[in-house]
């Protein structure tokens, strides 16, 4: 398991990640969303030692990562995938990798492999498409075969063929045991394989909790047309349910279909039409957020 | 095109995490070096300066031969004379091993591989000593049959082996002094350009101006004095020889200790992109 307590980073007046206090979960894929400035990136170049914590630590199984004896084969981690040499081949990427984490060399092969780039590796990463560049990325945090991956934004810049890949590749690393932390502003991508969520906003927890979970938050929407809204207006408050006009429309929420129906009907009201939504994930997470956002539409 | 493919990675395990001994770091230092050798020369500019060494070394000399008719100079003096201008090939070189790294997002994630920052400089030192011995030794030996070739007489050979022994040390501590400054400046324009600059025109400048005894202490004017052929011959900047070989060899290796330790508290202390 993962845990991270207390996690603080101040640059200047701004408070990138604000005594942030969570778990991730051995063996399942968990999303890290927020909006732009949130402190995902923060927060997991914090996890790997390249940025100092004013307060607070991460601690895998209970040893933090700088003191782990072999951390390429505990933790995998891809946080910015145009960080190689434009004039170094994909294999001599890898290979320095490798070398600087003591694994063997045969590992490059295999990685080069598994991420479908065995053909490319002697072409310089320079003329390398981003998808390509994931790719290598992501070979370079398998070398060491971790229990863990740690990802940040790894479907940017991916055409939807490689977002599937990706996807595919993650939740069969998960299959087998391994732990995801992953980043992601595509919600939807993200609710198709991530088992857990953990929501940041102005670098504070909002939420943890798994994809139903979260995507439950918001309460079912109930539409209703009606010739008589004023005397449905009427029941539902005196039943303490808030209703919203819209029109010859009611939206309600807090309550079902079912319920709204059967109060009507109790009361001798016509209804000509009645409709129930779930919120969508995206919608969960947009409200969960929205106060919180660096940049906003106007 | 894109596809999934078939996953053929091990299967993880669970064994819990072991902690970091200092054997760890020591035994990671060997690794480390290859991890730097692979980086130098999977690279075509680092196989470019190395091909030209003994181009720039073999004509440097020659045409120091060539037009030094009624002059003393032998074969075994001028061979050193293609070193200052080779040695700021192994500082750019050694400024380069740290600063692309840093430009390109290589350095997170080699100190996401291995988070003792002090294995990753011992393994760069040792290679920046590596690049000085092997671009001197390659200026020397082309610097001696360019010389040769350019008509002067062998000269005394018994202080060959002194005279390259210095030039060696010179070019090594360039290269370390271009690592420290590298590290601390982490760009490599800032760099090179600084460390240039400093090196022909501001202590060419300062030279004169200040008195003789503080002159000995601007690094680069203390690097030349290692250079020195013998007695009576005159370094590239002509200063009075008031202080011995091993003194200035204090002085400019002071300077690459320095800055590599400057470097390495900054490694330590700044966040990495």
């Amino acid at each position: 398991m993962i845990s991270v307590s207390g996690l603080t980073k101040q640059y200047g007046d701004r408070t990138a990640v604000d005594d942030l206090t969570l778990n991730i979960a051995a063996g399942r894929v968990t999303g890290f969303v927020g909006p732009n400035g949130a402190g995902k990136s923060t927060t997991m170049r914090m996890m790997v030692g390249l940025t100092r914590p004013d307060a607070g630590e991460v601690r895998y199984d209970g040893v933090r990562y700088t003191d782990l004896s072999s951390p390429a084969r505990m933790v995998g981690a891809v946080l910015d995938a145009r960080c190689m040499h434009p004039g170094r081949s994909a294999r001599n990427h890898l290979r320095a990798l490798a070398a600087t984490s003591c694994l063997p060399s045969d590992r490059v092969e295999q990685v080069l492999a598994d991420v479908g780039l065995d053909t490319a590796a002697d072409q310089r990463a320079g003329g390398f498409s981003l998808g390509m560049r994931q790719r290598l990325a992501l070979a370079g945090a398998l070398l060491g075969d971790p229990q863990i991956l740690l990802l940040d934004e790894p479907s940017n810049g991916l055409d939807p063929d490689g977002i599937r890949w990706l996807r595919n590749h993650l939740s069969a690393f998960a299959d087998r045991g391994g732990t995801v932390f992953v980043s992601s502003h595509l919600i939807g991508e993200l609710s198709l394989f991530a088992d857990d969520l953990i929501v940041v906003g102005g670098g504070k927890l909002l939420a943890a909790d798994t994809v139903q979970g979260i995507a439950a938050r918001q309460a079912v929407t109930v539409v209703v047309e009606t010739p008589q809204p004023a005397e449905l207006v009427r029941v539902l408050t005196a039943a303490n349910i808030p209703v919203d006009v819209d029109g010859d429309h009611l939206v309600i929420r807090g309550s079902t279909k079912a319920a709204v129906s059967e109060l009507a009907f109790e009361h001798g009201i016509r209804i000509n039409e009645l409709s129930e939504s779930s919120p969508s994930l995206e919608d969960s997470l947009l409200d969960m957020t929205s106060g919180s956002a660096e940049f906003s539409p106007a | 095109m894109m596809t999934a493919t078939s996953t053929t990675i091990p299967y993880t395990t669970s064994n819990p995490p072991t902690l970091r001994t200092r054997r760890d770091d020591v035994s990671a230092v060997p690794g480390a070096l290859h991890s730097e050798w692979i980086k130098l020369s999977s690279l075509r500019a680092n196989r470019a300066v190395l091909a030209l060494t003994p181009m720039i070394g073999g004509l440097i000399a020659w045409a120091l031969a060539s037009s030094s008719t009624g002059s003393d100079l032998t074969a075994s003096e001028l061979l050193i004379f293609p070193l200052p201008l080779v040695a700021m090939l192994a500082t750019v070189t050694g400024i380069l091993m740290f600063t692309s790294e840093a430009q390109h997002g290589t350095l997170a994630a080699t100190l996401i591989a291995r988070p003792a920052r002090w294995v990753i400089v011992t393994a760069k030192a040792v290679m920046a000593v590596t690049v000085g011995l092997v671009l001197g030794t390659t200026a020397m030996l082309s610097g001696f049959a360019g010389a040769l070739l350019g008509g002067v007489e062998l000269g005394d050979s018994s202080a060959i082996a002194s005279r390259a022994g210095w030039a060696l040390l010179y070019i090594s501590l360039a290269a370390l002094i271009g690592l420290g400054v590298g590290m601390i400046a982490r760009h490599s324009a800032g760099a090179i350009t600084g460390l240039l600059m400093w090196s022909f025109v501001i202590e060419s400048l300062l030279a004169p101006a200040l008195p003789d005894g503080v002159v000995h202490f601007l690094p680069f004017s203390a690097g030349y004095r290692l250079l020195a052929a013998g007695p009576d011959f005159d370094p590239p900047v002509t200063i009075v020889h008031e202080l011995a070989r091993p003194q200035y060899a204090l002085i400019f290796g002071g300077y690459a200790v320095i800055s590599l330790a400057i470097g390495t508290l900054l490694l330590y202390r700044r966040d990495t992109n």
